[in-house]
């Protein structure tokens, strides 16, 4: 019983952080037709900042970190990211009035990471002094890269068999895009630099100091967005929806489980079990949905889209980041 | 002044296809071109500024004096990308001066 109260009292406690504050106050201020915009610019250099300095502190980290360690969590990863399509290919799939391309794109873009999730679960195990590996946050490719790569050859090979139209599929070309996308770029620029560099100076007096800030205003373009792309999200079949409710849940337990077993095994932190749990729940926004439209043109963009901005990532950071923080306040 | 006659191809699309637009018209031997950004509505939805910037759209024109030209970029254009994205085409009559520019 004692369980359950520590468990509600910590997910309670979660709602009064800032990050979701400012997300909802996104969502109610785009609702009430506020015409508040943060520009675009704005919003891409904030992505950048943001995942620079999540790069620079793993890639600092990494330089006295056993990096052994960080093989089971990265084969995890993978392996839940591809998990991920697999389940929507065939649980999505399977409901009416959903298209095969589109729920395999929806998939694809579950499986993959947020970095907005990412940041803001970071952000939360700080705020709760929940030490974590900084490096955690290099396991971001490997979940991501393998789930969109999934997704769209798993789609071609479904339309090749149909007797549809098949391209041939370059693996090699959807990894370099995925490599080169704004928000992995930054992140592997910011790695490599804290690793081979001695950024450390500018890491403290510029780069990390910034980081809540820039996170909460992220939250609050997420939240604006969020609600934009509601009403694409209407005009599809509402199973999207459904999904989008409950695959970061799935995910995320699935996450937190093989993040336990990690945790055994090589000692992962209760942090970096948090995180990787976040990161299975999380559904890209930024980078997947180019990569997947690119790959999957014939799958309609306002469903995986609308199904991940609109109810996937919310989700993830309203309930999946409090959950799991005290998920892991019970288990460890 | 002396005019020459031309056409004037322009090209409203995602810009996730800008790239690949591009090299269709160098390939088929287009001078040069010009690019616009913007945000619209179309059958496919509505394409507006938002945090991914590849939905967003571009306009492209390039203006060229030969039809086989225009036929060409006209035929790839249509054939690669109006089953499966956001793109019309569409042409003018103009008249340029210097035609030996396009």
């Amino acid at each position: 019983m004692e369980l359950v109260v520590d468990f509600a009292q910590t997910f309670l406690g979660q709602f009064q952080k800032p990050t979701l504050a400012f997300l909802i106050g996104g969502v109610l201020i785009a609702a009430l037709g506020s015409k508040l915009e943060i520009p675009d610019a704005i919003y891409r250099f904030i992505v950048f900042m943001l995942l620079m300095t999540i790069g620079l502190k793993a890639g600092i980290e990494i330089r006295n970190a056993d990096l052994s360690a960080l093989l089971l969590p990265a084969i995890f990863a993978a392996a839940i990211g591809c998990a991920a399509v697999a389940i929507g290919r065939y649980a999505l799939a399977a409901a009416p009035g959903v298209k095969l391309d589109d729920a395999i794109a929806t998939a694809g873009l579950f499986g993959a990471v947020s970095a907005s999730s990412l940041a803001a679960a970071m952000i939360s195990l700080e705020e709760d002094g929940i030490a974590y590996e900084a490096w955690v946050a290099a396991l971001y490719p490997f979940m991501d890269i393998p789930a969109l790569i999934l997704a769209i050859v798993w789609a071609s090979m479904l339309r090749g068999r149909e007797g549809g139209e098949r391209r041939t599929v370059g693996i090699k070309k959807i990894v370099l895009d995925s490599l080169r996308g704004s928000a992995v770029s930054a992140l592997l620029l910011g790695l490599a630099l804290g690793l081979f560099a001695r950024p450390d100076s500018v890491f403290e007096s510029f780069y990390d100091p910034l980081f809540r800030g820039l996170l909460s205003i992220l939250m609050l373009i997420m939240g604006m967005e969020a609600y934009a792309r509601l009403a694409e999200l209407r005009r599809v079949a509402h199973w999207y929806a459904v999904y989008a409710l409950i695959a970061p849940i799935l995910h995320g337990l699935m996450g937190f489980g093989l993040g336990v077993v990690a945790h055994h095994l090589t000692g992962f932190s209760p942090g970096g079990v948090v995180l990787l749990a976040v990161m299975a729940a999380s559904s890209s926004d930024i980078s997947g949905p180019p990569t997947l439209r690119g790959g999957i043109p014939g799958a309609n963009p306002s469903a995986y889209i609308g199904a991940s901005t609109s109810v996937g990532t919310p989700v993830t950071i309203a309930i999946c980041i409090p959950l799991f923080i005290a998920l892991s306040a019970v288990v460890f | 002044m002396e005019t020459h006659k031309a056409k004037k191809i322009t090209i409203v699309a995602e810009k996730l296809i800008q790239d690949q637009i591009q090299e269709i018209l160098r390939k088929a031997g287009a001078t040069g071109f010009s690019i616009f950004e913007g945000s619209g509505e179309g059958s496919r939805g509505v394409h507006r500024q938002s945090i991914v910037s590849d939905f967003s759209i571009v306009k492209i024109e390039t203006v060229i004096v030969d039809p086989a030209i225009v036929d060409a970029i006209a035929e790839q254009v249509s054939a690669a990308y109006f089953t499966n994205y956001s793109c019309i085409v569409y042409f003018d009559d103009v008249e340029v001066l210097r035609a030996e520019r396009f």
